[in-house]
């Protein structure tokens, strides 16, 4: 079968009745699997497997596809709404996304999350249909000393993610950096900082630190102002963007779609890292930077539109290579097996029937997604009417649960609570949690990577710089920070 | 208050790197190369150990609004520890007791303690929350939460 | 971030890029009304519980869920099967909850060598000692991969070079040093007269195992015999031996090698059993004897084994447990040479 019968039999699969049918279903059950905190699209998909055991193998695939992407389409809500970031890929969206619903403008963030969404999701399907094949060299290209460096780029903007002061941004990253190196070191499988508990062994889960730092940190903060009446309460605002705000989004929704397809093509970087990539991009070449973090519209659409576009990056590696590129498409690896679909770099050869079908459904999936969601977002956006002490008690009970049906241990519940405590210390004492989160993401694999890389260098450090990708990001990542602090430097000294 | 609130900080964060160094120092390497599970540990404890002795010497000025914010968390620290105190004891019911019962308890309670007066609203949604909850949990994820003492 | 630290898990079954992913939620269906039973032999009361020591779509998980859905299918067991999923520790959460239910025989977990090497490598107070093994189900093996244009071409000419120069040889595998991927390897490259703890060895999860022997960091990879199925096929990559015993049967898989038959007198099978609780009586022990053997036999799960390429090895209690004493050994002397002694059991 060519390329164009291909297309055909896809088009026909996914515009089929059944096709349809279950598009819909996934993107349905992911958005509402995904709003739920904790439970993140490995669950919802691990959910459905049951369910596909006698379908038909590429019916199965558009339905979890679409749980997949609409888990992380559906992640954004509870971040805006409730600072409690429903998938670890949505923890970004919530820097922005909180304060500006905060701010009375719920409607709007939710639309703008929405929106950007769609973008990235279907910007980065198109590029998955023309170049799968093509990026599946890409996909490859990264080693230790690659990763080693993309992950130093990203922390080299810490200093930047806050607004007060440097040092105690750097203090918060150092605490990440602290946090993951509890548990079993990968690369010797030494017990580090586990005081022998055995909970502690596979490290602390990030949806732990994110809804703690974030959510019950900010249930603090409700608590104590649970009397005050604060204008904007409840209030939703309208959905309507503004030209301007669109004019916003186009940057961020443009270059994200790309970046983020290009992360999400790299095994093990993914929805995570690109969001919190793509945020940082966004807040360096901003105008007005100081904007971020306090409800920028880019700093919404950023994270949001990077982090669909990965979702359809993870793609490239599975379906082109066989290759799962994170715990997710590891668990759909694992459904295609059970469907008698054996994934590697035949299968767009052998049966591009399945592999067109999914593309074609991804875009049905988008619309879907948008036109279930934006019309949903009023009702949704109704949790903010919630009187405040009922609201607390609830986000405190949906935490717990998202966070025990993680692991289905008390012993992460006591965690999240510990860091609530530690998350609204630091918010009392204008220590910034983002940097120690995103320490904590990139921090882990930087440690792996450079391990790795000196292992198989045999601790030659000059593995950095003779290999071209490595070499340029390095670079990179060495002007990133110094060109701020000699540009400090000259406007003082003028 | 201290001086300043960011010398007691520093303090306590010059500890919790000291405690953490000397973890650090008694992992042991199976490794024979250069770079070890306690190089980044070493590294990461020393960083903060510098970056706190920036933070006691740095003259940062605090805005009335950051004293204001705390000396509010502090007339309110009754309510802090009481939901802390009440989502200890959730959590250590949770398995016991059931997800059902032990979610109600919660919620009727803190909402109570949080000031909504309204019992009536109250009850229903700490029994309606939960209960559909568990439902959807069991019934349509296929998740099982800890039923507990209630004959499900 | 987390879950690129589900390692331990994910060497564990042949399908370990399936459960690279560990986190993600359980779940569970009891099912079942329970029902007694009124024979003098041991009939379970109420629905049986198989524990999954890992999360929800990893190795053991899947093990788990077919032999529950097997069970009710072929109407083996009428009381209802949940699943359970007990994450953590590699294994160790799940082992610590199955050890707490003694006397209650409803429940049993699914194990494979993690179970051994966990223990050994000091990160669980639990061996297979502390429980009671009912029987084994399947086997697995692993498989070692070069990419095509690689210099060797069977596994000699890979030990010859690595005797030489072991620091120019890179190993990747997706578990932790002293697990699945890492012992599997070290066995075969001891039985050739490697040195095992001269191996140079990279763990690399999410895939990223895989990605680093095509794109040339590593040079060896090992792995689950699975995984390589598809890669073989397309022409990327060339399996320089397995280590089953005899080769085995269907398409692709047949032109793989053993190292037994390039005189290597080494195996390593990746087995995959069902554990209960400690001290259960005969006749429990003898219940499920009876069940699995039964399921091992089914249509179900012939279909099962063959959509996973898993070879069939149903063992009953006795020659399970004198299997498991035998490989606990085995791996306690190969740490030993690799120079992992982290003072485990």
């Amino acid at each position: 079968m060519g390329t164009f019968d291909g297309i055909l039999s896809g088009l026909s699969v996914a515009f089929s009745v059944q096709g349809m049918l279950f598009v819909l279903i996934g993107v349905f059950a992911g958005t509402f699997i995904g709003m739920m905190p904790g439970l993140g699209p490995i669950s919802a998909i691990a959910i459905m497997i049951p369910l596909t055991y006698n379908m038909e193998p590429t019916v199965a695939l558009v339905l979890m596809a679409g749980v997949y992407y609409g888990a992380v389409f559906g992640g954004s809500t509870s971040s805006i709404l409730l600072n409690a970031p429903g998938i670890s890929g949505t923890v970004a969206t919530a820097f922005d996304g909180y304060p500006m619903a905060q701010n009375g403008q719920a409607g709007k963030a939710l639309a703008i999350a929405a929106i950007s969404s769609f973008a990235g999701g279907t910007v980065s399907v198109v590029l998955l249909m023309l170049f799968a094949p093509l990026l599946a060299s890409v996909a490859i290209v990264f080693g230790p000393p690659e990763y080693f460096a993309l992950m130093l780029l990203g922390l080299t903007a810490i200093a930047s993610l806050s607004d007060g002061s440097t040092i105690k941004a750097l203090i918060s990253a150092v605490l990440g950096l602290m946090f993951v190196t509890i548990g079993m070191d990968s690369q010797t499988g030494t017990t580090r900082f586990t005081f022998n508990n055995s909970n502690l062994l596979e490290g602390i889960d990030f949806l732990v630190i994110a809804l703690g730092l974030f959510a019950i940190a900010e249930i603090c903060n409700l608590i104590v102002n649970r009397k005050k009446t604060i204008k904007n309460q409840g209030n939703i605002g309208s959905l309507k963007l503004s030209k301007q705000d669109f004019k916003e989004m186009s940057g961020p929704m443009s270059r994200q779609s790309f970046l983020g397809f290009i992360l999400g093509v790299l095994p093990g970087a993914g929805a995570t890292i690109a969001s919190f990539i793509g945020y940082i991009t966004e807040k360096k070449i901003a105008k007005r930077p100081e904007e971020f973090g306090k409800g920028a519209v880019k700093g919404i659409a950023a994270p949001e539109t990077a982090n669909n576009a990965a979702t359809s990056g993870a793609f490239v590696p599975l379906l082109s290579l066989g290759i799962p590129g994170s715990g997710t498409t590891a668990v759909l690896l694992g459904a295609l097996l059970v469907l008698n679909v054996p994934p590697g770099p035949l299968l767009i050869e052998e049966q591009p029937d399945l592999f067109w079908g999914v593309i074609i459904s991804m875009y049905i999936g988008n619309v879907f997604l948008l036109i279930l969601n934006l019309p949903l977002i009023p009702y949704i956006a109704k949790v903010l009417l919630i009187p405040r002490p009922m609201l607390i008690s609830l986000v405190i009970m949906f935490s717990m649960i998202g966070v025990y049906s993680i692991s289905f241990s008390t012993f992460d519940l006591y965690l999240l609570l510990a860091f609530g405590v530690i998350g609204y210390l630091m918010k009392l004492y204008n220590f910034p949690a983002a940097p120690l989160i995103l320490a904590f993401i990139l921090g882990g694999m930087m440690e792996e990577s450079f391990r790795q890389a000196m292992t198989i260098a045999n601790d030659d450090l000059t593995v950095f710089f003779t290999r071209p990708i490595a070499l340029s990001m390095l670079i990179v990542a060495l002007l990133s920070f110094l060109v701020p602090i000699i540009r400090q430097k000259k406007t003082t000294s003028v | 208050m201290f001086r300043s609130a960011n010398k007691i900080v520093s303090m306590i964060l010059i500890v919790i790197a000291i405690f953490y160094l000397y973890l650090a120092f008694q992992i042991p390497a199976f490794a024979t190369g250069v770079f070890t599970a306690s190089t980044m540990p070493k590294a990461a404890g020393f960083l903060l150990i510098l970056l706190s002795i920036f933070l006691f010497f740095i003259k940062e000025g605090e805005s009335e609004e950051d004293q204001e914010k705390r000396r509010e968390a502090g007339q309110h620290v009754f309510y802090l520890g009481g939901v802390a105190v009440m989502i200890l004891l959730y959590i250590t019911l949770l398995e016991p007791v059931g997800f059902i019962l032990a979610s109600t308890v919660f919620i009727f309670l803190c909402s109570l303690f949080m000031g909504y007066r309204r019992h009536i609203v109250n009850a229903v949604t700490s029994v309606v929350f939960p209960l559909s909850l568990y439902l959807v949990f069991t019934q349509l994820l296929n998740i099982s939460l800890p039923p507990g003492i209630l004959p499900l | 971030m987390k879950h690129s630290k589900y390692w331990i898990g994910a060497g564990v079954l042949s399908l370990s890029v399936l459960s690279a992913c560990g986190s993600g939620g359980g779940d569970s269906s009891s099912g079942g009304d329970g029902g007694g039973g009124e024979e003098e032999n041991y009939e379970p009361d109420s629905s049986l519980e198989i524990v999954a020591p890992a999360g929800a779509g990893g190795g053991w998980d899947t093990v788990a869920r077919s032999a529950a859905e097997g069970l009710e299918e072929e109407g083996i067991v009428d009381q209802g099967i949940g699943v359970v999923n007990r994450e953590g520790g590699g294994g160790a959460n799940g082992w610590s909850y199955i050890h707490n239910q003694e006397g209650n025989p409803e429940y049993s977990f699914v194990a494979s060598p993690p179970l051994l090497l966990v223990p050994l490598n000091g990160q669980s107070e639990y061996s297979y000692e502390d429980f009671t093994p009912l029987s084994n189900m399947i086997a697995d093996y692993g498989a070692f991969a070069v990419t095509e244009d690689s210099e060797w071409d069977d596994l000699n000419d890979l030990f010859d070079d690595m005797k030489e120069n072991p620091d120019d040889i890179t190993v990747v595998g997706e578990s932790s040093p002293g697990s699945m991927d890492h012992m599997q390897f070290a066995k075969i490259a001891a039985g050739a007269g490697v040195d095992p703890s001269s191996i140079k060895y990279v763990s690399a999860q999410d895939g990223s195992a895989l990605t680093n022997l095509l794109n040339g960091q590593a040079d060896v990879y090992s792995t689950g015999i699975t995984e390589t199925v598809e890669q073989v096929r397309a022409g990327d990559v060339k399996v320089l031996g397995i280590t089953a015993e005899e080769r085995l049967e269907g398409d692709t898989v047949s032109e793989f090698p053993t190292a037994t038959e390039q005189g290597i007198e080494e195996t390593f099978v990746n087995w995959r059993g069902f554990l209960g609780p400690p001290n259960m009586s005969d006749a429990e022990i003898a219940y499920y004897e009876e069940t699995f053997k039964e399921l091992s036999e089914s249509d179900y799960w012939q279909e099962t084994r063959q959509s996973y390429a898993w070879e069939e090895n149903y063992m009953d209690s006795e020659e399970f447990e004198e299997f498991l004493a035998e490989e606990e050994e085995s791996m306690q002397d190969l740490l030993d040479e690799v120079g992992i002694d982290r003072g485990g059991e």
